[in-house]
């Protein structure tokens, strides 16, 4: 062990360059070469990674990494052209199915030939630039496989194929698909691209192109919706099974154009089946379908939407301009309610609820409700009817919707203040004959009148009942000043304020004498509690229920109008009267003495008078009596004139006079209201303003407003500029 | 006198303190010189037929020729003989244009106070100096500016006392008086149209606008604007004049109904 001779270990740098052995560059790369091989061979097994690696990495350690690239380039092209010799032979089916597992085969391969190639791949290619070994390995698959001529348009076409045998309803190896196209994938979206996508939507373009032509000669448009749903379905789960998630959306856009956008117009006008039949039959299901289809194209909604109004606007015109319908009112809005709920319906169940279809129905009814001018009278003798009567045994959530219903509509006039006009006189009537049968109903509408339009529009309407109520207390302290009057006859007195209700001609007639007494008691006792005030009976509007013994005896009680309680009440001390003498006891108006005399006389059930001549007018030489075969099955028999109707043309004629009257001092108002704030103005502003702030409440017309502005200039309000005659001036 | 600057109404008041013009005066003096006080006075003087002194005397007795015996004013009777002295018809036009040099309130009455302002105005303090005047204030019918004037005056004048329009028939009297002058091709179809289809008083903004309608807009009605804020009377007399075919596409036809 001790070495006599004492070495001093020196390390000296290398002198010289060492040179390797140039043989070992070869063998080394032929241990390397076979390594390839045998993977492709399928031999791997036998292989020492350790080896392989430590060969590989010396080769690049020893500036071999060219010859080892390159090496690795011939080897690969070599083995991929004999694979892809070998799908070429694969007849039919075999063809994917060899492509796949080679690919597979060279996937495996490659990540082999990587991991033993990778100091390489770390150190020599970054410093050259040279493409990656996996990537290159994907490259040379790519350009010796896929695109070689005799694979390239083959693979595509049976692709295409197989796509099209899935279409046409056979069923396919997805899997293998999915297989292949990841194999496209990974070769890059362009290859994807290029090799595939492209072509695969123009073909698919072309079928549907085609189907969508066959279907549309044959279906209807119902069926034609469902199938092109069913495609764009299957499109979609096509791609999630074997195709690149990007396709969906290009390949949807190719259903749609091709299904849907092209044939838009010919499936909404189609005859008996296309969108108006859907609307009319209430087709919720295939309106649905046709909303979400329309939905994914272009101006697809706006022309449901579209042909949806026209169609609406036109129901709506005839609804509202037949002359049959007009001529029963409550039926008149009836219609209009069931309508607007059906689409309300169509709307929330097909058209998810959308605002724009939302904006487009009440577009629609605010033009139709407005092209019949009765329409506000209308509506308020709805009211009036279902206030009535009609609300007897409905819950109070019933009643709501009703009203919030009516109110819709109501929002849709455009001439409110007529409404507003109308639904006062049958207001009016309700209260004084007592025929309100829901208090709380009517009282609810007048909150949501106000809500709508504002205070001053229900203050005189809230006045109406207050006076109602008032009246009640004034009543009972009447009878509690006055006890000795409980055994006569009974007097129910409602006192108006003469603003809040509608106006009528005073007028009287002569009471009978006990009713005369006790009304003039009344009066002394209201006018010693309430000073400067003055009371005018309305014989014009009241009733009396009076009790009657005809000439077999039996008893009735009769319900009647006050004019009416007059004229009988002189039957009880005479047995004939002539009309003359009865207008000269009474002193109520002719016409209508008249129609009293009329229904009391001439109408069949309510016969208590008997007439002669038994003609059906009454004329001014007729004869009265009491009718002593009067019958009826009924104890009390109600003979009253005063129920709201629909008003004759004379009456329209006057109450719609009267709005226009009303309007007057309202525009000119707004004009000085204007006017006082902006001083100068010129002439089509101050139309503009003046529309834009009476809108709430009507529509004014231009040539109104003009004739008020040169009301004011002459009552001096305003002038005009003596520079500019179309600008005026506010003259304080 | 509103309208002007504060600079020119010292002037017109200086103006009209130094020569005893009237305000007419003055602001004429003063725009035909520019608003120099210098110019204007020469301008003044220069016009050899407006005298600024009359004889106050002479004016007295002028006066009390046609003032009526029991009141201090000249009615219908003075009117008429001062008419018949001047050669003139009553219901000659130029009647009206001294009643406007006379500012006078009401036609057939004239008090002491517009004889004397209007003759003065016109430097007339005789009769044959009033003859003499005659043909000068025809002349001013011709002036666009003074014709505005004129026939805006001429409705204060001819209404009624108390009264805020003109009686339809005095209007139309009037309107064809002056429209002879001014030679407006639809007045006779306005008359016809107001007797058929108005049939009430006119009111001063009517009776003011009708004067723009026919100085602006042409009879055959091409450049009528419908939103022209032109009164409402005046937009029917349009529609009248289209349905009775006196307007046919723009064209006026003038089919005078007999």
């Amino acid at each position: 062990m001790s070495n006599q001779k004492k070495r001093s270990f020196q390390i000296e740098a290398f002198k010289h360059r060492v040179v390797v052995d140039p043989k070992y560059a070869e063998r080394t790369w032929k241990i390397i070469e076979h390594a390839i091989h045998e993977i492709y061979n399928h031999n791997a097994s036998g292989l020492s990674f350790e080896e392989l690696y430590r060969n590989a990495y010396n080769m690049v350690l020893h500036k071999f990494g060219d010859k080892l690239y390159s090496g690795l380039v011939t080897t690969m092209s070599a083995h991929l052209k004999e694979i892809s010799k070998s799908i070429e032979v694969a007849q039919g089916a075999l063809f994917l199915e060899e492509l796949n597992r080679k690919w597979n085969d060279h996937h495996k391969a490659l990540q082999m030939i990587r991991d033993i190639l990778m100091y390489m791949d770390r150190t020599y290619i970054p410093n050259t630039r040279k493409t990656p070994v996996h990537e290159l390995g994907l490259n040379l698959w790519r350009d010796y496989i896929i695109h070689s001529g005799k694979i390239q348009s083959r693979l595509l076409s049976t692709l295409l194929e197989l796509v099209h045998k899935e279409r046409t309803g056979e069923v396919i190896d997805r899997g293998l698909m999915r297989n292949i196209i990841k194999m496209l994938m990974d070769l890059g979206s362009s290859v994807y691209q290029e090799d595939f996508e492209k072509p695969f939507l123009e073909v698919s373009a072309e079928f549907y192109k085609v189907e969508s032509q066959k279907f549309i000669e044959c279906c209807d448009c119902g069926d034609y919706l469902k199938k092109a749903e069913i495609r764009l379905n299957e499109e979609i789960e096509r791609v999630a099974h074997y195709l690149d998630v990007k396709s969906e959306a290009k390949i949807t856009n190719v259903v749609e154009k091709e299904m849907i956008a092209n044939h838009m117009t010919r499936l909404v006008h189609m005859e008996n089946s296309g969108l108006v039949n859907m609307l009319l039959d209430d087709k919720y299901e295939d309106l649905g379908k046709m909303y979400n289809l329309f939905k994914r194209v272009p101006n697809g909604l706006s022309m449901i939407r579209d042909v949806m109004t026209s169609h609406l606007r036109e129901t709506g015109k005839q609804l509202v301009t037949d002359v049959e319908s007009s001529k029963d009112p409550v039926e008149f809005v009836q219609r209009l309610l069931d309508e607007r709920d059906k689409y309300d319906k169509i709307i929330c169940q097909a058209f998810s609820n959308s605002k724009t279809f939302q904006n487009a129905l009440n577009s629609s009814f605010e033009y139709f409700i407005n092209l019949n001018s009765r329409s506000p009278e209308f509506i308020s003798l709805f009211v009036d009817d279902k206030l009535r009567k009609g609300l007897k045994g409905v819950t109070e959530e019933d009643v709501e919707i009703i009203l919030d219903k009516v109110m819709m509509l109501f929002r849709y006039l455009r001439e409110k203040d007529v409404f507003e006009k109308y639904y006062k006189q049958h207001l009016a009537k309700r209260l004084l004959s007592g025929k309100t049968v829901c208090d709380d109903a009517e009282r609810s509408l007048i909150v949501k009148l106000k809500t709508e339009c504002g205070y001053q529009f229900t203050s005189k309407l809230e006045g109406m009942f207050t006076d109602m109520k008032t009246s009640e207390d004034t009543m009972q302290g009447f009878y509690a000043n006055h006890p000795e009057l409980a055994d006569g006859p009974t007097l129910v007195v409602q006192v108006l304020t003469t603003g809040s209700w509608p106006t009528q001609a005073t007028v009287t007639c002569n009471l009978p004498t006990e009713m005369a007494t006790l009304c003039e008691k009344f009066r002394s006792h209201y006018l010693g509690t309430h000073t400067g005030r003055r009371l005018s009976w309305q014989t014009n509007m009241g009733t009396a229920d009076i009790k009657a013994t005809f000439g077999k005896g039996q008893k009735h009680e009769l319900n009647v109008s006050t004019y009416q309680m007059c004229v009988l009440m002189l039957f009880n001390n005479y047995d004939m009267l002539s009309y003359k003498e009865i207008e000269q006891a009474t002193e109520i108006p002719t016409s209508d003495l008249k129609r009293c005399l009329q229904s009391m006389a001439c109408v069949k059930g309510k016969n208590v008078l008997r007439k002669e001549p038994m003609s059906k007018d009454i004329g001014t030489d007729d004869a009265f009596f009491v009718n002593d075969k009067f019958t009826s099955k009924f104890y009390k028999v109600k003979i009253g004139t005063v129920v709201a109707q629909k008003e004759s043309e004379p009456e329209k004629l006057e109450t719609r006079q009267r709005v226009e009257e009303d309007r007057k001092p309202q525009i000119e108002a707004a004009v000085v209201r204007i006017m006082k704030s902006r001083r100068v103005l010129d002439h089509n502003n101050v139309i503009a303003e003046v529309t834009k702030q009476l809108q709430s409440r009507f529509l004014a017309n231009p040539t109104e407003i003009k004739k008020r502005i040169e009301s004011l200039i002459e009552r001096e309000f305003l002038e005009r500029d003596s520079a500019d005659r179309k600008v005026y001036r506010y003259l304080a | 006198m509103h309208k002007l600057g504060r600079g020119h109404r010292d002037k017109v008041q200086q103006f009209m303190t130094i020569t005893g013009a009237s305000e007419k005066i003055a602001l004429q003096a003063l725009k035909a010189s520019d608003w120099h006080l210098e110019g204007a006075f020469d301008f003044f003087y220069s016009q050899p037929h407006i005298k600024s002194y009359t004889d106050t005397t002479r004016l007295e007795e002028l006066y009390n020729r046609y003032k009526d015996p029991y009141t201090d004013m000249i009615l219908v009777d003075g009117i008429t003989l001062l008419c018949n002295d001047l050669q003139v018809d009553p219901q000659d036009i130029v009647m009206l244009v001294v009643s406007w040099h006379m500012k006078a309130s009401t036609m057939c009455e004239y008090s002491k106070e517009e004889f004397f302002i209007g003759l003065q105005a016109l430097g007339i303090d005789s009769l044959e100096k009033f003859r003499e005047r005659i043909p000068f204030m025809r002349s001013e019918l011709k002036d666009e500016q003074k014709f505005h004037e004129i026939y805006n005056f001429a409705f204060g004048w001819a209404k009624e006392k108390g009264q805020k329009s003109l009686a339809l028939d005095t209007a139309i009297g009037m309107w064809q008086l002056l429209f002879a002058e001014k030679q407006w091709p639809l007045v006779d179809h306005w008359c016809q149209f107001l007797q058929a289809r108005h049939n009430k008083a006119i009111s001063r903004d009517t009776w003011s606008q009708l004067l723009e309608f026919a100085r602006t807009i042409d009879p055959a009605l091409s450049n009528y604007d419908a939103e022209g804020a032109w009164p409402y009377l005046i937009d029917e007399f349009v529609e009248y004049l289209n349905e009775n075919g006196i307007i046919q596409n723009g064209q006026f036809s003038d089919r005078s109904q007999k």
